[in-house]
């Protein structure tokens, strides 16, 4: 038939650039991360696996990840709820605010934070004259999970606000006509409904900062090991270069964002859906 | 001489059998009407002759010409969609226009044939709304002028009315009826909905599973079912088997029998004894549950006095005549 | 109202306002300091100026930069909007089943980050037939893949509320050939939908950083590269640098929001 021909004919641009632009890269990475100076095989990975180098990078990337995740979790879920319950003048103005900051991430934030939080930001020489800290270093892993945390707020507002439309003003005054208490409501109703929306959302912010370079990069100038920025060290760097090595790093990372990608799938086909 | 006639048309996906086997053929100015319950085919039936969807061997000849193997949009037919299909970014004007736009027709024409459509569905004065500000019904209107306006030789309706409340959908369905006859335009009319099937008609051809089961008028169809299903789908018969009917009308039947219900009298001089063991107010109609001879049928009799009602228990001689009678296969 | 509900309402707008300054205290403190003569050492600025800003819009390489990144963010758009936009109504109209498939592909500029993909890039693209890098074409190849998974978010809502098939079908007995009923019937109403996902991949593909500089770098600048690449001078430079970046991406989401409130 021709319309059926033509109609494939449609599909063939697309399928071009999005080869070169995603699959291909990804295929010669697979390929290239088994190819070694001793060649093929997993020399790579146990090299990666077996230098503390690369395991700080690792465990900094994974300890940074989660904090912020989680933190950024928690802020956003209290929030977004909050969120709900103001009037609808101050909801929109917020919502559209979080929208907005929700692109300030990368080299801005850092730039931004510095000047914040930095050796003499504005915020650190007010708490230590408030005696509240000692001292604050911004380019410390706990300065990065405070950072992250900051990009990580305004996406998880985004992902939660909609998730708590799943959660029926109805149900809840069915509840408490039948006895529950508020505490009662959140244990047997409000959690078990949201489980899978913050499950999903924490997946999301997970992988989110896993995969971030910009702000890290920009905040350290590639000097803070985290998986990224070895990464593009091994290819973009001016010490040495190893694009294999580099591959295989990368795999690890595409591994570990596929488990995640594959897991939120999972959750959000399991999560509630209320019907408009 | 039919002006439309289907003929031996069969259609399947793969090894699942849509319909075959169809023949049926409508005169100049009829509105045939295709019965069945959801599923049984008609509205594949309907695309099939709009050629929406390809069939798989058959004939459709209308006005003496084979379109089977035309492209929709040679073909001449128009079609009113259960969904309207109104284009959401068109206004009523503009969606009533569109098919004289892509007929080339010139600007003054396509405005005045518009605005004929437009007054022809009592929707003037609505010409510059979009579909979202209309109503169900305004839209379902929308839709049949739209159809009308290229003049087509025969019109196609997909249940146009299942999606209106009933009061709209009886007063559409005169509407329609009114302007299909006004214009003399064949039409073929796809519902699920026996008594909308009943008004409308000048034939009917009731399907079951991809099969023609019986067609006619909607007096044969309805007075004389040609088998249970027929009977069971055109009105609330009785069905009794051979030896129950036998039984109760004393006369021998070798097959199932269906009584229509308004065709029992429950105050005949002479018969067979019932119990009343149950009504049902049906507006102009009681419906009787009755029990005689260890069997239940239904009986109909006008509601015209509130204190002849019977009251459960009351014990009433059915009169039934043997021409009410029908074997059904 | 009672006292308790009182309370707890007092609570829910202490909550959003908390979470309203959080998120807005980097960007004030930014501004502040773009505005600020001299900030060093103290709680506050010691005056208030708009010379850097003056300074920054008459650079020529910040102009140039800001110049780069809209062709690139634009060039990406529209290939975007070239290579989706028959493909989902192809999608929609004759191979719904191919939808399952492309809701697994567009994750993979999710679940793939741009640092990994660069690693690929870098090496296929360097030389060889398609000598990209270095030259804007990789970054709106690259770019398009980015706005991908949100534009086809976007415009299959879009397409689902939509009924193209029905539509199709009461085009076509009307007279229209596919083409002319995709083009009049069903484009016109994807539309809006389509323009508020433009507007949004643009204000997140103008601060994309990661690609830029690897791929690209200082050969064919663009705005994210160019703040970067000014880090060691003046903070308050940089700070004016920012907020005008920031007030792009202000501008464009707010029209985003404005179309969208206005659909429904």
């Amino acid at each position: 038939m021709k319309g059926k021909w033509l109609a494939t004919l449609c599909l063939l641009p697309f399928l071009i650039f999005f080869c070169a632009f995603q699959i291909a890269p990804l295929i010669w990475i697979a390929v290239n991360s088994l190819k070694s100076l001793d060649g093929w095989g997993l020399g790579n990975f146990s090299e990666i696996l077996g230098s503390p180098f690369y395991r700080q990078a690792m465990r900094f990337s994974l300890e940074i990840s989660v904090w912020s995740s989680v933190l950024g979790l928690l802020i956003a879920v209290l929030g977004s709820y909050s969120l709900r319950q103001v009037d609808s003048r101050l909801r929109d103005f917020v919502t559209a605010f979080a929208n907005m900051t929700s692109n300030f991430a990368g080299v801005p934030l850092a730039f931004a934070f510095i000047i914040l939080l930095g050796f003499n930001g504005c915020l650190t020489l007010l708490l230590k004259q408030a005696g509240l800290i000692e001292d604050f270093n911004l380019y410390s892993k706990n300065g990065l999970i405070l950072i992250y945390t900051y990009f990580q707020i305004p996406l998880g507002v985004l992902l939660l606000y909609p998730a708590f439309d799943a959660l029926r003003e109805d149900w809840r005054e069915a509840a408490s006509l039948l006895g529950a208490s508020t505490w009662h409501f959140w244990r047997h109703i409000g959690l078990p409904v949201l489980t899978p929306a913050l499950l999903g959302t924490f997946i999301i912010l997970l992988a989110n900062a896993l995969g971030a370079y910009a702000t890290v990069y920009a905040l350290t100038t590639g000097n803070f090991n985290v998986v990224p920025v070895r990464i593009a060290a091994l290819v973009s760097g001016d010490i040495f270069l190893d694009p294999n090595l580099a591959s295989a790093l990368a795999m690890l990372l595409v591994i570990l964002m596929t488990v995640i990608t594959f897991t939120h799938q999972w959750l959000l086909r399991r999560s509630y859906h209320v019907k408009r | 001489m039919s002006f439309l006639s289907v003929k031996q048309l069969h259609k399947s996906y793969g090894s699942t059998m849509i319909f075959q086997d169809i023949e049926f053929s409508a005169k100049q100015g009829e509105l045939v009407t295709l019965l069945g319950p959801s599923g049984c085919g008609k509205s594949t039936l309907l695309r099939c002759l709009a050629g929406l969807t390809p069939v798989n061997g058959g004939r459709i000849l209308l006005d003496g010409q084979d379109i089977a193997a035309l492209s929709p949009q040679k073909r001449g037919i128009a079609m009113v969609f259960q969904s309207y299909a109104l284009f959401p970014n068109m206004t009523v004007a503009q969606n009533v226009a569109f098919g004289l736009k892509m007929q080339k027709v010139d600007r003054q024409t396509l405005i005045r044939r518009t605005a004929e459509a437009v007054e022809l569905v009592e929707l003037k004065g609505f010409e510059g709304r979009y579909p979202h500000q209309l109503s169900g019904g305004q839209c379902q209107r929308v839709a049949l002028a739209r159809s009308l306006v290229t003049r087509p030789r025969l019109l196609l309706l997909d249940e146009p009315l299942s999606a209106l409340d009933a009061r709209i959908r009886r007063h559409l369905r005169e509407q329609i009826r009114s302007l299909q006859q006004e214009l003399n335009l064949t039409t073929l009319f796809v519902t699920h909905d026996q008594e909308e099937a009943l008004t409308m008609s000048d034939r009917i051809v009731l399907m079951q599973e991809g099969r023609i089961v019986q067609s006619g008028d909607a007096e044969t169809l309805y007075t004389a079912p040609a088998t249970l299903f027929a009977a069971g789908f055109m009105g609330n018969y009785n069905i009794l088997d051979a030896a129950q009917a036998s039984a109760l009308l004393g006369h021998n039947f070798g097959q199932q029998v269906a009584i229509r219900p308004e065709s029992i009298r429950i105050n005949a001089s002479e018969g067979p004894s019932a119990e009343i063991i149950g009504h049902t107010l049906l507006g102009n109609v009681i419906r009787y549950r009755v029990r005689t001879m260890g069997i239940e049928l239904l009986v109909d009799v006008l509601n015209h006095d509130a204190s002849a009602l019977r009251t459960r228990g009351t014990h009433v001689t059915l009169g039934i005549d043997l021409s009410a009678a029908r074997e059904v296969a | 109202m009672s006292n308790a509900s009182r309370s707890v309402s007092l609570y829910h707008r202490l909550v959003v306002w908390l979470l309203f300054l959080i998120l807005l205290l980097p960007l004030a403190a930014t501004l502040l300091y773009s505005l600020a003569t001299q900030w060093s050492a103290t709680l506050l600025p010691s005056g208030l100026t708009l010379k850097w800003y003056a300074a920054l819009w008459s650079d020529s390489r910040f102009l140039i930069a800001f110049g780069h990144s809209l062709v690139v963010c634009v060039g990406a758009l529209l290939l975007a909007i070239f290579l989706v936009l028959p493909l989902m109504f192809v999608i929609a109209y004759h191979f719904p089943r191919l939808d399952a498939l492309m809701n697994v592909l567009i994750l993979l500029p999710f679940a793939v980050p741009p640092v990994v993909s660069s690693v690929g890039l870098l090496q296929l693209y360097a030389g060889g037939p398609l000598p990209l890098i270095g030259t804007p074409w990789i970054l709106i190849g690259c770019y398009f893949t980015i706005a991908l998974p949100f534009m086809y978010r976007a415009i299959s809502n879009n397409l689902q509320a939509l009924n193209v098939h029905d539509l199709m079908d009461a085009a076509h007995l009307l007279g229209a050939s596919t083409f002319r009923a995709a083009l009049l019937v069903v484009l016109p109403n994807l539309r809006k939908g389509l323009m508020v996902a433009l507007f949004l991949s643009f204000s997140f593909l103008i601060g994309e950083f990661v690609f830029a500089n690897i791929l690209v770098g200082a050969r064919y600048e663009t705005l994210q590269v160019y703040l970067y690449n000014m880090r060691n001078g003046s903070g308050h430079f940089t700070s004016a640098l920012v907020i005008s970046y920031f007030l792009v991406v202000l501008i464009v989401t707010w029209a985003a929001s404005g179309l969208s409130r206005d659909k429904s």
